[in-house]
Order: structure tokens, then C-alpha cells, then sequence
């Protein structure tokens, strides 16, 4: 157990100071060490036994940052007890010491702690995710206490602090499943044959490597018409969705092979859709 | 060796899928011609269905079309031939009908399109995993009211008709081998420290698997436990489990541990997986169309090596199909990765 000191200040007011003794150091140190261990050992198990576990793949990661939490917590809470055995007073002086200190610097912190702890029990998206926060896209690859991971699709890895969940909205294209909808736009020009074209584009979807299709993940094709141009709009799920730009590129690929062959051209080079352009 | 056994020719005692049988016969009885109830029978390979249709056209020799299919369908020469007074049409391999890639459904459509308009009752078999996937992609189940999955047999359901070939007694020998490997042993690995290269060994604990080779069968339990052994293996479809028997009995004996149990290890890419899902949702497939279902993107020769190599594929004559030992393995992976539904 620490030893605590209590001295009086020259107001008369108590000061209390605690300063543990080498053993207790020793303990805390070997507490944060495990706690790190047990996280870093159980987060490559689950990501390890997420891998081999295809569609349950995102449902084995959702465990990993409720993990973290309960350890660091627990890690947290045997700290606390090998210092002091926390009674009233010392959980009050605690309590102060705690908030002043978020009041000075650490505020920032504290709401990304709390942010990673809405994060871990609300999962308004999980590890594995593909999520959009703050103009940034990519797949979840971790939410740790302070920030969450992204990679994005030109892998960089960007992390986002946790507190953004309540400032920004965010956007989970698969909502902790493995499959995801892909939207594919193809152009083409207005005085083509659309019907063909859009009977092209839903062979492609339903016969893509890539695809998934169920009940609850129907797919659509959809024809829109402008002044100069047509745009065939395919909407079907990948059923990985780390494979959603192969899956768009295949089918992509595939559409405009079998265009080509029937006369379906794109539309002249003069009325490029304004779509395209701004991207 | 004992006569293989011609179930369907036995139309008072079908043995296998008897109630799988005595809901096609109720159709056909009950048969309208105002409004025929299309059958469908669907299964995965190797089980066993060509019983149930075979078992039809025995039934009603007079009554019934029959065309089977072989290989990719490519016209609609086979409509022709529905023609003239009979009223069944038993149609083998309907799989064929669909292939996967843009325009593979032609063929498809036009049956669709016969059979939306047609008087007489089509009885047609499908595999399970094409119908799986014309099912969610295609609604193709809108179009037979009738549908028939071929259940998982178990080993009550086996070991009857495996011993019925056999008029003299079959010796089963449980496995009476020497322990191996001890429950629980530490064998020595060496390991090295991060930062350091220094090597030390150090003892790491190990758990034998399986029971070591060790005899718990009592003779008694052999034959049980080889069919159990089979079952297990074959997972339930009745086609693996007869050539899995075929690959173990000697002529007067089976050993249990003799039983040829392939490891399940799948090491393929996306190209690999889907032409290991073609194979499997088509059953038999020429080079040649499987060719055309891969389109440039896939190194076919080399991607069928790969399956071959892995155990996972066999080719006859130009035509590749799943292992039949293989088959619970490929279902299974297939399943994972999400390439079936």
C-alpha cells in the first residue's frame, strides 16, 4: 500500500500528497504492462481468427475496442487501488485533482476517451468498417481510446480523434456487415439502345465474382435520362467490401466490352456529363 | 463384390429418398393439365439424384420426354423435341440452361418462357448451388411450385444399402496401432529474443490431437464406426460416401483407419475461387466454356492448375469436376469466402 502524506499549507488547508513507495511503482508498472499485453495479444488473436472468419469477419473485430476498454478500466482501477484504497476523501481529492486537470489540457483528451467509449458501445461503426468522417474514406482498422484508424483506398492511414462522432456526422456504407452496396454509373450515348444497355449492365452485376446477392440485398438498375447523354445506374452488393473497387472496375470492364460489341458508344467527347467533369 | 443396387427399379421399395419419391409420384398423380405443378429436384453433386429421375422414367416409359443435358446449352434445338402426345417432360442437369457471364441466360429465359406457357408437367433437376444463385438473382423458384431438396442421408440410411450389395459377410477391423504420441508432451523449440542473437530452447507445451492412433474402437462397434467414419466424411451426400467406401473395402474387409480422410487446406485467390464455384454450381464443365465464363482476366491453365494441384478438381476427358472427397471441403470455402449464397 502507498504511504500518504499529509502536510498543512501555510493557509491551514490540507494538502494531501501521495507518493508510493517502490513496491507500489513496481505494481503499477507491471499493471500497465499486462493491461498492454493483454490487449496487444488479444487484438492479434481476434483480428487473426477475423480473417478466417468470412462473413463473421467484422463481427469478431467489434469485440477488439470493448476489449481494450474493460482492460484499460480494470488496469485503471487496480492503479487506483494500489495507490490508495480510495475512500471518501481521497476519491474527492481525486475527483478535484481530475478536473482541474481536463479543465487545463486535457479536455481535448478526455472527450476523445469518452468519444472511443461512445464509439466502443454504441458502434455507430466498427473495426472493418467502410466509413466517410470528416471528408475522409476508408476502412476502420482501429478505434483506440484517443482515435480511430482509417485506410483510405490509396493507403494512407489517417486517424481520426474520437470526439468527431459528436461533431460530424458519420457515414458507415456496411453497418458492420461484410457485404456493401457499390453504385456503378455508366454513360452512354442518348440515341443508344438504353434497354440493352441496362439488360449489359445487370448481367454484369449478377454474374461479377465480386457479387452477393439475397433477399434483404436485392439489386437495382436504374436509367436516367439528360439533354445529351443516358446514364445506366447499377446498384448491388460486393460481397467483401474490401473488394469494392475490383468489383466496380470488373464490372465496369466487362459493360463496356459487350457495349462496344452491340454499338452502344459513350457519349461524344462534346458533351461530357457534368457528373464525370466534376469529379 | 456384390451387385450394385438399382433403387429406382424397385418402384415398390424405394430405399433412398423415399419421401422424396412419394412427393414427385403424388405431383404426377395429381397432375392438371390446366395448371401442372413444375417439379424441381435439387442437390449437390454426387447425391444421388439421378435415382429419383431415373425412377420416372421407369414409372411412366409412355408418358415421358426426357432430356438431359450434358454440357453448356447453346440453342434451343432441345425445345424442339418437346413435341407430340406425352405429357411429361423429365429434364436432367438443368444447370446447363444458365452460364455465368453477360448473355448466359438466354437459354434460360427461353425454357422459362416454354414452360410459362406449356400444358405439360416439367420434372427437372437442378444443382443446388446454380439454384441457389438463379433463385436470389433470377426468382427462377417463382416458376416451380414444386421444389424437392435432396436431404443429408446418415448412416442408418447407409450402411443398408452399401451392405445389400454384398451377399458374404464383410470383416471390419478397428484400428489397433501403437500409441503414438503421448496426451500431453513438451517438445524443445528454439526461439530468439527481439534485440538479441542469442537463441535459447526452451520447452513448449503440446496437446496430442485426435487419439493418437490409439485402438478405441471395440470390433463390435467397427461397422458402426465406419459408416460413422464415412458419413462424417462424405457430410452426409451419398455419392462421396459410396466412393468412399469403394476407395477402403478390399473385398472382404474395411479398416476403419483406412477410411481416406483428405486434409481441408484451401490456399486460392479470387480467380481460383470462382472458377472452384463454376465447377461446383455446373457440376461437369468443358475447358471450353469455362474459358468463356473467365474471360481475359483469368490465367485459366494456371488456375486450373492450382485447383488440381490442391486436390480440389479432377479432369476427364476435357471436363473438370469437383474431387467427390473434396466436396464438403469446397462447400465449405466457397461458403466462406461468400462465393455461394
Amino acid at each position: 500500500m502507498a504511504e500518504i502524506n499529509v502536510t498543512s499549507a501555510a493557509d491551514g488547508s490540507l494538502i494531501s500528497s501521495v507518493i508510493p513507495d517502490l513496491g507500489s511503482v513496481i505494481t503499477i508498472v507491471l499493471i500497465l504492462v499486462a493491461a498492454y499485453l493483454i490487449v496487444k495479444v488479444a487484438d492479434y488473436l481476434l483480428r487473426k481468427i477475423s480473417e478466417k472468419a468470412g462473413r463473421y469477419r467484422i463481427t469478431v473485430t467489434m469485440i477488439i475496442p470493448l476489449l481494450k476498454i474493460v482492460v484499460y478500466v480494470s488496469a485503471l482501477y487496480f492503479i487506483l487501488k494500489t495507490i490508495f484504497d480510495p475512500g471518501l476523501t481521497e476519491l474527492v481529492l481525486f475527483s478535484g485533482l481530475f478536473g482541474a486537470a481536463i479543465g487545463f489540457g486535457l479536455k481535448d483528451l478526455f472527450t476523445d476517451i469518452v468519444g472511443g467509449i461512445v464509439i466502443a458501445f454504441e458502434r455507430p461503426y466498427q473495426i472493418g468498417d467502410k466509413i466517410e468522417v470528416s471528408g475522409t474514406y476508408g476502412e476502420v482498422t482501429d478505434i483506440g481510446l484517443r482515435a480511430t484508424r482509417v485506410v483510405t483506398p490509396d493507403d494512407s492511414v489517417v486517424s481520426i480523434p474520437n470526439y468527431a462522432i459528436f461533431q460530424e456526422p458519420t457515414a458507415s456504407q456496411n453497418a458492420g456487415k461484410t457485404e456493401m452496396m457499390v453504385i456503378i454509373d455508366i454513360y452512354i450515348d442518348s440515341r443508344s439502345d438504353a434497354g440493352l444497355a441496362m439488360n449489359i449492365l445487370k448481367d454484369a452485376l449478377i454474374t461479377s465474382k465480386y457479387v452477393y446477392v439475397s433477399p434483404t440485398r436485392p439489386y437495382t438498375v436504374l436509367l436516367q435520362d439528360y439533354p445529351f447523354y443516358r446514364r445506366v445506374r447499377g446498384k448491388a452488393y460486393v460481397n467483401d467490401l474490401r473488394s469494392e473497387f475490383e468489383f466496380r472496375s470488373e464490372v465496369t470492364r466487362r459493360v463496356w466490352v459487350e457495349l462496344s460489341r452491340q454499338g452502344i458508344l459513350p457519349p461524344p467527347p462534346t458533351h461530357v456529363p457534368a457528373e464525370v467533369a466534376a469529379k | 463384390m456384390g451387385r450394385d443396387p438399382d433403387f429406382a427399379a424397385d418402384l415398390t421399395h424405394p430405399i433412398l429418398f423415399e419421401a422424396e419419391w412419394e412427393r414427385i409420384t403424388a405431383v404426377v398423380d395429381e397432375y392438371d393439365h390446366n395448371r401442372p405443378s413444375h417439379i424441381a429436384v435439387i442437390a449437390d453433386p454426387f447425391a444421388g439424384q439421378n435415382i429419383l429421375m431415373d425412377g420416372i422414367l421407369r414409372r411412366h416409359p409412355d408418358r415421358v420426354i426426357h432430356i438431359p443435358f450434358f454440357s453448356v446449352v447453346k440453342s434451343r434445338d432441345y425445345l424442339a423435341q418437346i413435341t407430340g402426345h406425352k405429357d411429361i417432360v423429365v429434364m436432367d442437369h438443368c444447370h446447363f440452361l444458365a452460364t455465368r457471364k453477360i448473355g448466359g441466360f438466354a437459354m434460360l429465359d427461353a425454357f422459362l418462357d416454354h414452360i410459362s406457357t406449356s400444358e405439360r408437367l416439367f420434372i427437372t433437376q437442378w444443382n443446388s448451388f446454380t439454384w441457389s444463385y438463379l433463385q436470389a438473382t433470377r426468382h427462377i423458384d417463382t416458376f416451380f411450385p414444386v421444389t424437392i431438396d435432396l436431404p443429408d442421408i446418415d448412416r442408418k440410411t447407409l450402411k443398408p444399402l452399401i451392405l445389400s450389395r454384398y451377399a458374404d459377410e464383410i470383416e471390419f477391423i478397428g484400428d489397433v496401432t501403437p500409441r503414438e504420441e503421448p496426451i500431453f508432451s513438451a517438445p524443445h523449440r528454439t526461439v530468439k529474443l527481439p534485440f538479441s542473437n542469442k537463441s535459447f530452447t526452451i520447452p513448449v507445451p503440446r496437446l496430442r490431437q485426435g487419439n493418437g492412433g490409439v485402438n478405441s474402437i471395440h470390433p463390435a462397434d467397427a461397422e458402426d464406426a465406419a459408416f460413422d467414419k464415412i458419413i462424417r466424411i462424405a457430410d452426409g451426400n451419398y455419392g462421396v460416401a459410396e466412393r468412399l467406401w469403394d476407395a477402403t473395402f478390399d473385398g472382404k474387409t474395411v479398416r476403419v483407419a483406412d477410411i481416406p480422410n483428405i486434409p481441408c487446406t484451401v490456399n486460392l485467390d479470387i480467380n481460383e475461387s470462382f472458377l472452384l464455384m463454376i465447377i461446383l454450381s455446373m457440376e461437369s464443365v468443358s475447358v471450353v466454356d469455362l474459358a468463356e465464363i473467365a474471360g481475359p482476366e483469368i490465367n485459366l491453365k494456371q488456375a486450373l492448375f492450382r485447383l488440381t494441384n490442391q486436390g480440389l478438381v479432377v479432369e476427364e476427358k476435357g471436363y473438370f469436376q469437383i474431387k467427390p472427397e473434396a466436396l464438403s471441403c469446397v462447400k465449405g470455402y466457397v461458403t466462406r469466402i461468400r462465393m455461394v449464397w
